[in-house]
């Protein structure tokens, strides 16, 4: 195995897979999230009967489908890392792929869904629930894109035989999977909640 | 079970939830869309549980150092908590 592991080992057996700062930087990003999400809440408590009646128009049939869609993408990049541990790096390489493919389904079916959101009269300025759903679901496909960088730096790195290093693919999924487990907290109060 | 089938089966029990919360909506609620606090309750019972896993088995903060499982834990903690005390209160 070429690849240079400079995952972190400790004495008690327990590993952080990738990098210190990449965790600091997704950490901090999930509280921003958060907090995202509490305003999102502390609107919604005081109009709850307009958020309910304006969460009708999303389809909860795109929400899910897209929730799969990035399940499924963390499910192969989680597969991806596997491989680079057992020094199978065009099986990663392939499956890194794959991840990003399921990632590009999940930014083409939201623009479609702004698409078909916005051909029937809604918009950012309709009312606070759109203003939230439209804003949220905007920063979150950035991250989606940031994602799909990361991947392709990810990808890059694997096709180096000099380079190949463990950490740089795991600090990559962890980015990955943090934009799933935001969409998953996304889902769950802008389309299913009420 | 392997690492990779361990993988496969937390992506089945994510997939599973996910298609659960659209079956009580569409099937079991005929698309009702009133305010229910069972139903919330419920739906961020299931999302927490979704991260969690995404955390522990994706994000493999399962074999992290111990710090990492408590700021993560901290996180969901946080979070749900006080969106589920804005939904009630």
């Amino acid at each position: 195995m070429a690849a240079e592991t400079s995952t972190a080992s400790r004495a008690d057996g327990r590993t952080l897979p990738g990098d210190i700062n990449m965790w600091v930087f997704v950490l901090g990003d999930m509280v921003f999230f958060g907090a995202y999400c509490v305003i999102f809440m502390f609107y919604r408590t005081r109009e709850q009967d307009m958020f309910l009646q304006s969460q009708r128009h999303l389809s909860l049939a795109t929400g899910v489908i897209n929730t799969l869609f990035l399940l499924t993408s963390s499910r192969f990049v989680a597969l991806a890392v596997q491989a680079v541990r057992d020094g199978k790096h065009e099986r990663a390489t392939r499956l890194v792929g794959v991840g990003g493919l399921f990632g590009i389904a999940f930014v083409a079916l939201k623009i479609h869904e702004w698409y078909v959101l916005s051909h029937h009269g809604f918009a950012l300025s309709t009312n606070d629930f759109f203003m939230f759903y439209f804003a949220l679901t905007a920063i979150h496909v950035f991250h989606v894109l940031l994602g799909m960088f990361v991947l392709g730096l990810v990808v890059r790195e694997l096709r180096r035989d000099d380079l190949q290093r463990t950490w740089v693919v795991e600090a990559g999924a962890t980015y990955w999977h943090m934009v799933d487990l935001i969409w998953v907290l996304l889902f769950a109060i802008l389309y299913v909640m009420r | 079970m392997s690492s990779s089938a361990r993988t496969s089966v937390v992506w089945l029990a994510l997939s599973a939830l996910t298609l659960a919360s659209w079956w009580l909506r569409v099937v079991h609620d005929h698309g009702a869309l009133s305010a229910s606090t069972a139903a919330t309750v419920g739906v961020l019972a299931v999302a927490l549980v979704k991260g969690r896993l995404i955390i522990r088995e994706f994000m493999e903060v399962r074999s992290a150092p111990v710090w990492l499982g408590w700021a993560t834990d901290g996180w969901l903690s946080v979070v749900w908590v006080t969106i589920l005390v804005m939904y009630l209160v």
